[in-house]
């Protein structure tokens, strides 16, 4: 069901998990670990968009895109604390995720990698399996200064691979502005040089990403070629923890008038109390994996 | 015949295409991928061209998405072969080979995944021998046959191992030296698991290691010469045969490494250090080793002779080992 109370308490869950992460982080119980605090509508939007049988190939910016995409929440927050338990053993870690049983092929830290690999999976899924599944690729607008992303972007038109490029566009690359990497106004304008369509849309609107997705998606199914949906978004958290961030305090505060949550709030005109009730019944599901995780072991060293 | 040895030199590659085609007709799962793919295809094996031309992919000039687009397949089941023609292109496309393919197959099932290239001189940029580097990578076979029946039987295996596969096609081995023993129907069929070495010539007071080029030109100095050391062909030079390698020189007392790649940091070099290691106490000399010089590849063919030791060198380091 992709009514916006549904989405809503999506959003709050990615944004509980990683709040709760973010204290790990704080007492040195795990890496810098990389948030999408104020970038959820775009995850659960797409995701909501998506068939189950869909598929998604990330960026090092991930844990939102799991849970949107229906991880179960011990494997995912074992994973990113390297415990055994979790969905690829401890040994991916939060940006080389790979969960199979939600088609979530692979989460690639090193930027631009995901959309050639999204390229070759799409173009399988469609030319040698025969389906009608898509792959809907997660990259940033930074991204697209990397070769690799325009080299799959070629190989994308030419072979008509049913591909839903999500761009999100927070405006920057990792901890640089805008203006040392994107010379065009836009991320969508630069797809012209590949014929494939593209339209830039409000990212910060859970249900414009959804409504937007849901018609890009069958668009990219029945007719199979690669549609770009540029979302414009903002980036709430630092690069990674424990990271400075080129902002003020001033500016972080203004764009959090744009937070998602906020936005869906309002609109659902959901009271106090109502919101309250709602994340205090979500921090309770998961504090209850988070205390399961704690007691689970790490990994043991095979030298095979 | 012309005298150009991109078109003199097809045996061994007939035999990775013989492999290759065997191993399509019982797998649909085989995909054939590169630059210009229907091109090669159409002059190298036509048989595949005419019975699969479904399972060949032309894609533009672009390395390094290629690869990266193979692992897209291989999470969906397809068996990858890339094609990245000369190994100078492997450079560009090192992100993928090291960064994607050799990882993806660490955090998940290992997919099979082969890379695949050719050694040609012909100048800085076309000639270079990059095999050692990848040696050195986690998660990556390195195979370098040095005549068709072993680059047969190899690929034969590589596409049946759920691993990742730089199969290296060296295009200086001249057909003209290849032994019809290495050619013909008798043991055509072998299995050659990776990670095996081959004793060449059977031989005593020195073992000499070596593969690809090199490894050829032993042989025929051997034949000419009518040497009688142990002659061993790595076949692979990762993983690497250290056993039958040890063994060898434990007995002989004495080890040389021929390579046709930079010595520097090579794989002569790691090889050195496992017999001094192992062998330590059985060695009579030690263990020497002859290579390319660390040096820019001239384009000049006038020059090209002085990239691989010369046979002066190795039958001399050769005659005071043996001692």
């Amino acid at each position: 069901m992709n009514d916006l109370l549904t989405l809503y308490k999506r959003m709050v869950t990615i944004r509980l998990v990683e709040n709760k992460l973010q204290e790990y982080c704080f007492r040195g119980e795990a890496g810098d670990l990389h948030f999408s605090k104020g970038q959820e509508a775009i995850s659960v939007g797409v995701c909501a968009a998506l068939r189950q049988s869909d598929y998604i190939v990330t960026h090092h910016r991930t844990i939102a895109h799991e849970i949107a995409k229906g991880a179960e929440l011990h494997g995912l927050i074992a994973e990113v604390l390297g415990k055994a338990t979790g969905v690829n053993k401890g040994l991916a870690g939060e940006m080389h995720i790979n969960n199979p049983t939600i088609r979530h092929m692979f989460s690639f830290q090193l930027v631009g990698t995901c959309v050639p690999v999204a390229t070759g999976l799409a173009w399988a899924l469609r030319y040698y399996k025969k389906t009608r599944d898509v792959v809907a690729v997660f990259f940033g607008d930074a991204a697209t200064s990397n070769g690799q992303v325009h080299e799959a972007l070629n190989i994308a038109k030419i072979r008509r691979v049913p591909l839903l490029l999500v761009n999100e566009n927070n405006g920057l690359a990792g901890n640089i502005r805008k203006e040392y990497y994107l010379p065009t106004e836009t991320v969508a304008e630069r797809m012209a040089a590949y014929g494939i369509n593209a339209i830039t849309i409000d990212g910060n609107d859970v249900e414009i990403v959804v409504k937007a997705a849901e018609f890009v998606v069958e668009s990219v199914r029945s007719r199979s070629e690669p549609i770009l949906i540029e979302m414009n978004t903002t980036r709430l958290c630092h690069h990674k923890q424990g990271q400075a961030d080129v902002r003020s305090k001033e500016e972080i505060a203004k764009l959090a008038e744009r937070d998602p949550l906020l936005i869906a709030e309002q609109r659902l005109a959901v009271t106090q109390e109502a919101k309250e009730q709602i994340w205090q019944n979500t921090e309770k599901v998961i504090d209850a994996v988070f205390t399961t995780v704690k007691e689970d072991p790490y990994p043991t060293w095979n030298s095979n | 015949m012309s005298k150009d040895p991109w078109f003199r030199n097809r045996l061994i590659r007939d035999a990775i295409y013989h492999a290759i085609y065997d191993r399509m007709k019982v797998d649909p799962s085989i995909y054939i991928m590169g630059e210009g793919s229907h091109m090669k295809i159409h002059f190298d094996s036509p048989q595949i061209e005419k019975e699969f031309p479904d399972r060949f992919i032309t894609l533009p000039i672009s390395e390094d998405a290629n690869t990266n687009f193979a692992v897209g397949m291989a999470l969906a089941g397809v068996k990858p072969i890339v094609d990245v023609i000369t190994a100078d292109f492997l450079y560009r496309t090192m992100d993928s080979i090291c960064n994607t393919v050799a990882k993806t197959n660490f955090v998940s099932d290992p997919k099979t995944i082969i890379i695949r290239s050719e050694f040609m001189t012909a100048g800085p940029t076309t000639g270079q021998r990059p095999e050692s580097l990848f040696t050195h990578i986690p998660g990556l076979n390195v195979v370098i046959p040095s005549n068709p029946l072993d680059a047969r039987g190899l690929m034969d295996t590589a596409l049946q191992e759920k691993a990742a596969t730089l199969f290296f096609e060296d295009r200086m081995i001249e057909d003209a030296t290849t032994h019809s023993h290495d050619m013909d129907n008798k043991g055509w069929w072998d299995k050659i698991p990776l990670g095996k070495a081959r004793i060449v010539r059977i031989g005593h007071k020195l073992t000499i290691v070596s593969y690809g080029l090199t490894l050829r030109m032993l042989d025929l100095l051997f034949e000419r010469e009518k040497l009688e050391y142990e002659l061993i062909d790595l076949r692979t030079i990762y993983p690497v045969d250290l056993e039958l390698v040890c063994k060898s020189v434990s007995k002989r007392g004495a080890c040389l490494i021929v390579e046709p790649d930079v010595t520097y940091a090579g794989v002569g070099a790691e090889i050195t250090a496992e017999v001094s290691e192992r062998c330590f106490g059985k060695l009579r000399h030690p263990v020497r080793r002859l290579g390319a010089p660390r040096t820019t590849i001239p384009a000049s063919r006038a020059l090209h002779d002085y990239m691989l030791p010369s046979e002066k060198s190795i039958l001399e380091v050769a005659e005071e080992l043996s001692k």
